[in-house]
């Protein structure tokens, strides 16, 4: 930035311009783009200093401006807002609109003053935040699974579980996992009688087998069982509530940048350690590029599958368009095989 | 709480730095833009619906914040003559805030360690300013200095902080 720019943006600031230094500053914001972001970034700073400043002359006992503990204090805000607001409008509003739209205004204030805090993890927060609108769109994704490791609980030993009761699932190591919208899935298999195929279309679920009748169920959970991740909110078709649910359930941490030698758009990890008391995998990590966030994999550490828990890879192939009825079973099998509702 | 609420609450939340500081960058009177930000949220929350979803949602609330800044200026401009910027200009700061919001709050997260490193008369010129709201000429008062080396000093400190940031940045691999 040049030394002219730089001091006409702090003078702005500290409010000590005359009318023509303002005039100038206004020359030099127009000047070009980057000028203008280098004023956002000076703006930026100067706004966060003061929230720093003011939290840490709390912990202090340094009492700040009257009006600004009622605009900061969340538990205040509401009683500002509904004043202000019906002033403002002079109409009678519904109370559920009234009380929703207060909540509304008292978490995103208690997540806002949280996220300036003395939080570490608030840059993570922030990536997590920016996956999860990311990854929130409905295109078709398909993945590899990949199974690094598969142990068996301790805890579950000499004691019979359900599963005991279950054929052997089929291998999820270098399955395919199709997925669209969060509701529909296919996952193929591969088995030493041929591909072993399960999914839904979101409206029945199924199973084709090597051999065997086809078999389809209304009950939506009745053959995604062999994926991992359903039984703890964690679904490996959805990966949007997954990222929700680290979210609530994990701590996150951001790791530096991933040097990829600048061949490859630069990629970095974010790890998710389960909270104590919380069901699921012990350790998630997501590794995304960081201009798009596109989540390129996603590894479970000690994630519960059955008696088991598996550490296992799941990784972006292709985000291509699939066949309309490419999650409905008969894309999956010949039109003479048999057909059986459960 | 219902989708819609977790939805804009998410989104105000990633986007009220970069409309606060967008606030401040016009509103220089800390309490102002306390007000100011409450009436955007506000605003905000009550429009919510008629945001489209194709488009950022942080340049749309900035949008939304500089109607706000601009009832605020039309009060302002009944009791006393303030310092504005052109059209042109605010134009150009909109598209600059939503760009920076991203790469900004990343960085921004080291502030707080490298406020730590502040001791002296820095520090106390730092909380007269931000935790008091005092401008420099009544900050020169206080602490027996001119107006102008206060102006001065505040902006080395800040100049002093932006490096600090952008060496934990660099560290952290924040920066690429």
């Amino acid at each position: 930035m040049s030394t002219d720019g730089g001091s006409l943006m702090d003078g702005y600031l500290d409010d000590v311009l005359t009318p023509e230094q303002h005039q100038k500053l206004s020359a030099w914001i127009n000047a070009s783009p980057e000028n203008a972001r280098t004023f956002a970034a000076a703006a930026m700073l100067h706004d966060r200093m003061r929230n720093e400043l003011i939290l840490s002359g709390e912990r202090q006992g340094v009492s700040p401006p009257s009006a600004l503990v009622n605009s900061r204090r969340a538990d205040a805000l509401p009683l500002a807002f509904q004043t202000t607001t019906m002033h403002r409008h002079r109409t009678v509003r519904s109370l559920v609109a009234l009380l929703s739209t207060v909540s509304l205004i008292g978490v995103a204030v208690v997540l806002f003053w949280q996220s300036f805090g003395d939080n570490p993890a608030s840059a993570a927060v922030y990536e997590l935040e920016r996956l999860i609108a990311t990854n929130a769109n409905t295109m078709d994704r398909t993945y590899r699974i990949s199974v690094e490791e598969t142990v068996v609980s301790s805890r579950v030993h000499g004691r019979r579980t359900p599963e005991d009761d279950r054929p052997p699932k089929a291998p999820l190591d270098d399955a395919m996992l199709y997925v669209r919208d969060g509701r529909q899935f296919v996952l193929e298999r591969s088995t030493e009688n041929g591909l072993f195929v399960t999914g839904s279309n979101g409206k029945v679920s199924w199973a084709v087998r090597p051999d065997g009748p086809v078999r389809y169920s209304t009950d939506l959970s009745q053959f995604n069982r062999d994926l991992p991740g359903h039984e703890h909110e964690m679904p490996l078709v959805n990966i949007h509530d997954g990222l929700e649910r680290l979210h609530l359930a994990y701590d996150v941490r951001l790791l530096p940048l991933e040097d990829s030698g600048g061949a490859e758009p630069a990629t970095r990890l974010l790890v998710a350690v389960r909270h104590r008391k919380e069901r699921g995998p012990k350790r998630v990590e997501i590794s995304y590029q960081v201009a798009s966030g596109l989540i390129r994999q996603m590894r479970f550490i000690e994630m519960p599958y059955g008696p088991d828990l598996l550490t296992l890879r799941l990784t972006l192939l292709s985000e291509a368009s699939l066949n309309e009825r490419f999650f409905d079973h008969e894309s999956h099998h010949e039109a003479n095989r048999r057909v059986e509702a459960e | 709480m219902d989708d819609q609420t977790r939805q804009a609450t998410r989104l105000w939340t990633l986007a009220q730095p970069a409309v606060s500081a967008f606030i401040m960058s016009v509103v220089r009177d800390f309490r102002d833009r306390d007000d100011v930000l409450q009436d955007v949220a506000v605003a905000v929350i009550e429009s919510f619906d008629r945001w489209d979803s194709e488009r950022p949602f942080v340049a749309w609330a900035i949008g939304v914040a500089r109607n706000q800044v601009g009832l605020y200026l039309r009060r302002r401009r009944r009791d006393q003559r303030v310092l504005e910027f052109d059209p042109q200009t605010m134009d150009s700061l909109e598209i600059a805030f939503a760009d920076e919001v991203a790469d900004q709050s990343l960085r921004l997260d080291f502030l707080h360690e490298c406020l730590k490193s502040l001791e002296g008369r820095a520090r106390t010129m730092c909380e007269l300013r931000y935790q008091q709201d005092l401008k420099p000429a009544a900050i020169a008062e206080s602490i027996g200095m001119t107006a102008n080396s206060v102006a001065k000093s505040l902006q080395r400190i800040r100049d002093q902080l932006r490096e600090c940031i952008d060496q934990k940045a660099m560290a952290e691999g924040v920066l690429s």
